[in-house]
């Protein structure tokens, strides 16, 4: 039924929406005459004004003017002639008038005629742009995406006011036909990239489309491997600089977040901040960043393998300490570490999860029961609490790679626990060879940091000043080898 | 920074240079050593050049078979030769299983050539960063009047040939990979040149370190290594051990992807070692492993190096008559 066109008749039409709406308390109908013909209007309460289409369109159509071509001449009239603004092409399948009802758009149906004019009239509840809550930035633009995707578009567009920004707008092979748009810039991004993208895109299938996430594991080319092929950002301003450097920005309607694709390693050690501070502070933070990143991952494994297999690295007077804190607790290095982390892991999801009335008391809990009282009781030792502590907290310097820190730090401290430096090594080359073989894209995921080039310095693991870093655009696929 | 097909010139150093890390004795005197090399790099490169050219002219199944077994066989030493090198260090700690595991496993993520490649330029990076940072820390015990002065005899100069002709499979390997719109420049004289004399550097390291004694140290790498002291950590042993099992796992990354080359071209003309090849490759390298186990290491691997020149003879020997054949087919 869905496929077949609009009968002339409007009792028909009407007979069909009631079949196929009828049940749904927001579907709204109005039978009215326009120059005594009888015409009907069709929308959703909830999703379009009436009030609105009462101002714009109703008034328009109270003047009743005389017309010559029966029905069909009241159709071209609305579309070509009258003040009303309605969308320019009307709708004459089942199919589109569907979506377009669903998409907040009031139809009027006109008795006689197999085409019904589409009004936008949309007004749907809708959060007012705020601050980014996920992405911390002390300079810079303050906005972040919401979940109605014009709304993201028109952010984007606002910084990105150039005619090179493309924005096509498809709907995912999902039951609730949930919009995304992929963006990009058609003079920067690779073209052969993009239509990949755009054929991936349009290959998915999903039972639901609800946040931009849902599209990363479609694009990853080794499931295996741990590192994310996207980059999310809530952020208009971090999208528009990806744009800029030739990428693609995916916006899903409903989500706030961004998907950037392709994404490379060193873009999780980047922040906006990062080109507003001077060179000098910048680079400090970014390898205090992937310092981090090392700390948060090979930290916990470290320890224990020090304690355990090779305590002839660690210099005397500590030693002697770390063994009498090991000597006082029951359980080995690494099952020691391993709970600890675990427990470290349990206290934040239970803040993230927990209502936000009882959030501060969990971490208060966590702190307090698991941190002093377990110290106190010779459970753990001081020493594996204050390394479970720097790694947890080293994790959120590089929030974007939270998930796989945590993993690769259980992973790092099994290994390491069991197998000592081999075990170490064994993890570290994992990670590594990991990273090294993510090609989002077909492009090397650890650009521009390796193989090392001045570009690596320019703009990876440190930027250089702005006069520099302005006389040479980085464009992914421009020094292609 | 798109990668289409990418140079595996940086793993094939790191397989050479691992070499020289992981070797239980010095070779030569470095004197010695460095007058050879004069001759043996340029010779070297030879060799490889020309069984590039012979394999290029008609390799048989057969020859092809025997390279990959030849590989398999050098993986199962290296191997060895790395569980040796940790028996040593870590008496009875580590087992051959554990070994076998902890450096196979990494291959697993190692199977696609971009990431042989890309790791391989991290690796390297940090294999000369290590070997300089070991440096440093030893720099003080560095004197200058440890150096030799007696004269070089003839077998000193046999000694440092003999080790320098020893053929690994990285010379032979740059004729199986795919082929690059951008190629570097002499890649056969430049892991020649940087085998060689990274070998000789070492060597002139070593005995500016133990002076006369040199020849006679067990794994004097690693023993120099124990002695560089550190104000926060005082022995570097298990960061260098850490860099060699990366550096051996991604040698054995290397020799895989060439096998499946050798073995199903048609299969691995993609970039990467299918995934259900791995419980076989893993399940044989460990069993030929406990079965080599008790083999003299250094014997194995005199052995191998003389296996290695037997196939470049035999492709040698295959090419030329293909070539000629090729000729008077022409000339006919």
């Amino acid at each position: 039924m869905q496929q077949t066109k609009l009968s002339r008749s409007l009792q028909k039409n009407l007979q069909i929406l009631q079949n196929i709406f009828g049940s749904s308390g927001d579907f709204y109908t109005k039978e009215l005459a326009i120059s005594g013909i009888p015409c009907a209007i069709v929308m959703f309460t909830g999703l379009s004004s009436p009030e609105k289409l009462c101002h714009l369109a109703l008034d328009m159509l109270d003047r009743n003017p005389v017309l010559l071509g029966g029905s069909d001449g009241l159709c071209d009239y609305l579309l070509t002639q009258s003040l009303v603004p309605a969308e320019p092409k009307p709708v004459e399948d089942w199919n589109s008038f569907v979506e377009m009802l669903c998409n907040g758009m009031t139809l009027l149906l006109i008795n006689g005629s197999t085409k019904a004019v589409v009004f936008s009239t949309q007004e749907m509840p809708q959060r007012s742009v705020s601050t980014p809550t996920g992405e911390g930035n002390m300079r810079g633009s303050q906005e972040a995406f919401t979940e109605l995707l014009r709304n993201n578009l028109s952010l984007l567009r606002r910084q990105f006011r150039s005619d090179s920004l493309v924005a096509e707008i498809a709907t995912s092979h999902t039951p609730a036909k949930t919009e995304y748009c992929l963006c990009y810039d058609k003079h920067v991004a690779p073209k052969e990239t993009i239509d990949h993208l755009r054929a991936r895109l349009a290959e998915i299938q999903l039972p639901l489309l609800l946040d931009s996430a849902y599209f990363a594991s479609f694009l990853k080319q080794d499931k295996m491997n741990l590192f994310p092929a996207a980059a999310y950002t809530e952020r208009p301003a971090t999208a528009c600089a990806r744009l800029c450097e030739g990428k693609a920005v995916v916006l899903v309607s409903g989500c706030p977040y961004a998907l950037v694709v392709p994404s490379f390693f060193a873009e999780h050690f980047e922040c906006l901040d990062d080109y507003a501070s001077s060179a000098v502070f910048a680079g400090l933070i970014r390898l205090l960043k992937y310092l981090a990143f090392l700390l948060s991952v090979f930290g916990p494994g470290l320890y224990v393998t020090a304690v355990s297999f090779a305590p002839e690295v660690i210099p005397i007077q500590m030693l002697t300490k770390m063994a009498q804190a090991e000597v006082s607790t029951p359980l080995p290095p690494m099952l020691e570490m391993l709970s600890v982390t675990l427990l470290l892991e349990i206290v934040r999801e239970a803040g993230l999860r927990a209502p936000q009335a009882i959030s501060h008391t969990v971490s208060l809990v966590g702190a307090l029961i698991i941190g002093e009282t377990a110290v106190s009781a010779g459970i753990v030792s001081i020493p594996v609490l204050t390394m479970a502590a720097a790694a947890t907290i080293a994790t959120l310097a590089v929030p974007s790679l939270y998930e796989q820190s945590i993993l690769f730090r259980f992973a790092v401290i099994l290994l390491a626990g069991t197998f000592g430096v081999l075990g170490l090594a064994c993890a570290a080359l994992v990670i590594l060879a990991m990273a090294c073989g993510s090609e989002p894209f077909g492009y090397d995921y650890l650009y521009p940091l390796m193989p090392l080039t001045r570009t690596s310095w320019r703009d990876g693991f440190v930027r250089t000043i702005w006069s520099s870093l302005a006389g040479s655009r980085e464009v992914i696929g421009h020094h292609e080898t | 920074m798109k990668r289409e097909s990418p140079s595996l010139l940086a793993a094939l150093t790191v397989g050479v240079l691992v070499n020289v890390l992981l070797r239980s004795q010095s070779a030569y005197w470095p004197r010695a050593g460095a007058a050879t090399a004069l001759v043996c790099v340029p010779a070297l490169a030879w060799v490889g050049w020309f069984f590039s050219w012979a394999w290029r002219q008609g390799s048989t199944p057969l020859l092809r078979i025997a390279f990959a077994l030849l590989l398999f066989y050098t993986s199962a030493l290296e191997l060895l030769r790395f569980w040796n090198l940790a028996q040593r260090l870590y008496p009875g700690m580590v087992s051959l299983t554990a070994v076998c595991f902890m450096t196979l496993l990494p291959v697993l993520y190692l199977r696609r050539v971009s990431a042989i490649s890309q790791t391989a330029h991290v690796v390297l990076c940090l294999l000369v960063l290590a070997t300089g940072f070991m440096l440093l820390t030893v720099l003080s015990r560095l004197h200058l009047t440890n150096l030799q002065t007696q004269p070089l005899q003839v077998p000193d100069f046999a000694a440092a040939a003999q080790e320098q002709f020893t053929l690994y499979p990285e010379y032979l390997l740059p004729v199986l990979w795919p082929r690059q719109e951008v190629k570097p420049r002499h890649p056969l004289l430049r892991l020649a040149f940087l085998s060689l004399w990274f070998d000789v550097g070492i060597h002139l390291m070593l005995e500016l370190f133990y002076g006369a004694a040199m020849p006679l140290r067990v794994d004097p790498l690693h023993a120099a290594a124990r002695c560089g002291a550190l104000s926060v950590f005082n022995r570097l042993e298990s960061l260098q051990l850490i860099l060699w099992a990366m550096a051996v796992t991604l040698k054995l990354a290397l020799y895989l992807y060439a096998m499946c080359r050798l073995l199903a071209p048609q299969e691995s003309q993609g970039s990467s070692v299918r995934l259900n090849t791995f419980p076989l490759y893993i399940g044989g390298i460990w069993l030929t492993c406990v079965i080599l186990r008790k083999t003299e290491i250094e014997i194995a691997m005199q052995t191998r190096n003389l296996l290695t020149w037997g196939l470049v003879l035999l492709v040698g020997m295959g090419g030329a008559a293909a070539w000629l054949c090729k000729r008077l087919r022409n000339f006919g």
